[in-house]
């Protein structure tokens, strides 16, 4: 009796969940495109936040004034796509204006005015708000309003990537819910976990751990978005993501590693989209003594060590065995997303017997034919610190001692988690070490950050008077063909002072279901224009057609 | 009773306390510092990261931050989290929830089918199916419990497509549905999560069980039993098991720092966001509140729980007297 009592008790609830779905939507603004992601943004407020995953959300829910167009082009202004202003004029060579379309509207109703522009540069620009816009924003002087729809910005200097610098970096924020929120208290702002932009998606919900939700905004001043609901579903690990995408529980993920890619390859109802990733990986070599950055590094300062070390890495042979064609070696510290990328820069090949040589003619020999070479009772051997959370980099980590073993060079592995990795890096506590970066559209400001002098990642301690000139150079060139000669100056010195071993630069591959039609993904924010994309009739399934209460 | 009762909760605040000190102490004393960046991200800049030290108060001697923090957490405050820039208590009333609820499900299916199991080898001690189970039990023992959830995941997320891959809810479909539909949403999530951890957690109880009813089922008061004429079923269930299964339930307060533990990995592999998951970020990012308030919760509740296992063992077995020096 109680048996029979507790399975009606299972069929009703069974039956109740079955009859609950109240599916409805049809026709061409019904997909729902879930996107498996692997983690969490941090905050959702532009100036307060600089991680990769805020900014794919960013990108649907605010607007910039324009945007990078196909080409991906950063100098002047050509070819870019209007947003917010919906045509610019340079009124002199150091003054831009804009003018915005009447029609955008943030979320809660109210108009988007130029007081709102103004009000965005004045937070990015805020050190109390320590935007990451705020180094890309030195050279503009001011931000005024002309009318309630023209905006103007006053440059301190002309250069040929202001127009970029104008735009990329600044999404509009709206100045009538931010006005009263502390300037050092952004970070902390609710508004932060309830957005409220002028993009083509509203935000819905943001369930902590779990899933974050837009909604289309079917009055959008750009064009009604075709799907309707962005969902992300959060995970913390990528094979996750990736068995959430084969089970069919999610519709993208946009970067799969060599091993997940075969998963995905044998699925049917997915497609692979390659596009320019805009990661590379390379070896920093610490040109200061380990711990006390006064004094030069008793091998790395010398730069013919650093390029007999360079000439020793068969990074051609360790690109294939690791990455089976998902990865490239890069000429110089770049990854593929950059226009910059010159195959034809002077690079320092493989030659283990030339490295060999550099070695011995620089006094290092192996005296006591213990194998690693000495020079005054000194071995030639060092730390390689590398994150226990990249797999690749601890494979590479492997290799590359391997390959420094074989020219009589000791490498001891140190991994630690990356907060201590960070921490080693910043003190100067280090001898050399496997690092990755996350580049801009533009190498302009990358570039400085790792390799200038003061740069705020120059962990390398790389100071050479001639690479900052040919950098300055670059960045102060006034065509497109005099900016690209400026930076194949810049990496070219770098190669040639080698401060780092250049490993690795990715190609991007994000998996897609068959379903979504129109793709195009964007290098730099493969979902920047995911509001063109779109799920036709007659591929919806049911969670497409699912009405939210 | 009262007076035992009262000692044991003395004891356990104190435990508690023992853990907020080591933990606050050891969090800070790791290597590593808040508020820095990956290193593939951009540098913060030290003046930024000073200013942030100085907003939480990281820039003062380490016994003024702890006496400080002693104050807030006695205030029923324990700060605000470097990583999610939201209170942590807000942070942990989201995700304890799903714990408890994970943790109940495993609890649940680990001594159910062990104790059911253990039950069911001892009655049929040294017969195949007997030896069959106890290499079955000894194979889920010695997995590892995210290797085991891999496996679930294949099998039943990807390959068969009858249970959910991860979460706690369909994102899309779960408000939309009637209470029942959500209920029978979330158990369908819990599924594969709770069979994890519980089948791991079955596997030693059940040879637990087994070693316990094997011991009892030898004894002449069973031996009576059957001399009565109970049928075998009633000399095992009412009999035997009852007896045997006090031993046992000394297990579940045992279980409880091995679930919370074990389901660190278990909410990774099942995107399941517990306390597990949000402690080991936290460690990582040195999310210092973060970590406190988790190791202080975790405590509370292994130490509260081990005081309900005392209790119910004095329930189940009258031998037992609380208070008289102190439990079995």
């Amino acid at each position: 009796m109680r048996t029979r009592v507790v399975v009606g008790v299972l069929v009703a609830v069974v039956a109740a969940a079955a009859c609950g779905r109240r599916v409805g939507c049809t026709g061409e603004y019904c997909g729902t495109l879930v996107i498996a992601a692997p983690g969490e943004p941090d905050i959702l407020l532009p100036p307060a936040s600089d991680d990769a995953r805020a900014a794919a959300v960013f990108d649907q829910v605010f607007v910039k004034l324009a945007d990078l167009g196909p080409s991906g082009n950063t100098i002047g202004d050509a070819g870019f796509v209007p947003e917010l202003a919906e045509k610019w004029e340079w009124d002199n060579p150091r003054t831009l204006t804009f003018h915005l379309n009447a029609a955008a509207r943030w979320h809660d109703g109210r108009p988007v005015r130029a007081e709102d522009v103004a009000f965005t540069f004045d937070v990015n620009t805020d050190p109390a708000v320590n935007s990451p816009a705020r180094a890309s924003l030195a050279r503009v002087r001011r931000v005024t309003t002309r009318d309630s729809l023209t905006v103007v910005f006053h440059f301190s200097e002309a250069y040929p990537e202001m127009f970029y610098d104008a735009v990329h970096h600044l999404r509009i924020l709206p100045a009538h819910l931010l006005r009263t929120v502390p300037r050092d208290q952004f970070r902390t702002a609710a508004i932060g976990r309830a957005p409220v932009g002028a993009g083509c998606y509203r935000f819905v919900e943001w369930r902590a751990g779990q899933s974050l939700e837009l909604a289309a905004d079917s009055t959008c001043f750009l064009g009604r978005p075709h799907i309707r609901r962005l969902v992300w579903r959060f995970t913390p690990d990528p094979t996750v993501a990736v068995t959430q995408l084969l089970a069919g529980e999610a519709d993208v993920f946009e970067y799969l590693s060599p091993p997940d890619l075969e998963r995905v390859r044998t699925a049917g109802d997915l497609v692979t989209y390659p596009y320019a990733g805009p990661y590379y990986t390379f070896l920093v070599f610490n040109l200061r003594t380990r711990g006390d950055t006064t004094l030069p590094h008793p091998l790395f300062a010398d730069r013919e060590i650093r390029r007999a070390l360079t000439l020793a890495t068969d990074r051609q042979q360790m690109v294939q065995s690791v990455f089976a064609g998902l990865a490239k070696v890069p000429p110089g510290p770049m990854p593929l997303l950059w226009a910059t990328w010159d195959s034809t820069l002077r690079v320092l090949p493989f030659d283990s017997a030339a490295a060999g040589r550099l070695l011995g003619a620089r006094g290092w020999r192996d005296h006591d034919g213990d194998g690693v070479r000495d020079k005054d009772g000194q071995k030639l051997a060092f730390e390689l610190l590398t994150p226990t959370t990249s797999v690749i980099r601890r494979q590479y980590a492997r290799l590359l001692q391997e390959q420094f073993r074989r020219v009589g060079v000791a490498v001891e592995i140190t991994e630690v988690d990356n907060n201590v990795m960070t921490q080693r890096l910043e003190t100067g506590n280090f001898d050399a070490a496997l690092m990755s970066r996350i580049a801009d559209p533009s190498p302009t400001s990358s570039v400085a950050l790792v390799w200038l002098a003061g740069g705020g990642s120059n962990y390398s301690h790389y100071d050479n008077p001639v690479f900052a000139e040919a950098y300055a150079r670059a960045t102060g060139a006034t065509t497109r063909q005099a900016s690209m000669y400026g930076w194949r100056a810049v990496f070219q010195q770098l190669i040639d002072d080698a401060p780092g071993i250049w490993l690795y630069s990715q190609q991007s591959v994000a998996a897609m279901h068959r379903r979504v039609a129109d793709v195009r993904l964007r290098p730099d924010a493969p979902y920047a224009l995911a509001r063109t994309w779109r799920i036709p009739p007659d591929r919806l399934i049911d969670r497409d057609r699912v009405e939210r209460r | 009773m009262t007076a035992w009762l009262l000692r044991r909760l003395a004891a356990s605040v104190a435990i508690v306390f023992a853990v907020l000190t080591l933990t606050f102490v050891l969090i800070h004393l790791a290597p590593g510092t808040p508020f820095l960046p990956s290193t593939d991200d951009r540098s913060v800049g030290p003046e930024i990261i000073a200013r942030l030290r100085r907003q939480y108060g990281l820039d003062r001697p380490l016994p003024v931050q702890y006496l400080k923090y002693i104050g807030s957490v006695a205030h029923g405050e324990f700060g605000e989290s470097f990583s999610q820039h939201r209170p942590v208590a807000q942070a942990l009333a989201d995700a304890v929830p799903n714990t408890v609820l994970l943790g109940i499900a495993a609890l649940v299916i680990e001594f159910t089918l062990g104790i059911a199991l253990g039950a069911y080898q001892a009655a049929r001690a040294r017969r195949r199916v007997d030896a069959a189970l106890s290499h079955l039990t000894l194979f889920f023992y010695s997995v590892p419990t995210f290797w085991l959830g891999l496996a679930l995941l294949l099998v039943f997320g990807q390959w068969l497509r009858w249970l959910p891959v991860g979460g706690v809810s369909d994102p899309i479909v779960h408000d939309t549905l009637p209470w029942a539909g959500r209920v029978f949403d979330t158990l369908r999530h819990l599924v594969l999560p709770a069979c994890t951890l519980g089948l791991v957690g079955a596997a030693g109880t059940a040879r637990y069980q087994r070693a316990a009813m094997l011991e009892v089922i030898h004894q002449d008061y069973i031996r009576t039993a059957r001399a009565k004429g109970l049928s075998e079923r009633r000399v095992l269930l009412r009999h035997a098991l009852r007896n045997a299964v006090l031993p046992v339930i000394t297990l579940l307060g045992l279980s409880l720092p091995f679930l919370l533990t074990g389901a660190v990995l278990v909410e990774t592999v099942f995107s399941w966001p517990g306390m597990g998951k949000l402690a080991a970020d936290a460690i990582f990012s040195r999310d210092y509140p973060v970590v406190t308030a988790a190791a202080i919760l975790a405590a509370a509740m292994v130490a509260l729980s081990s005081v309900v296992a005392d209790l119910l063992t004095a329930l189940a077995d009258p031998r037992v007297r609380l208070g008289d020096g102190d439990a079995a």
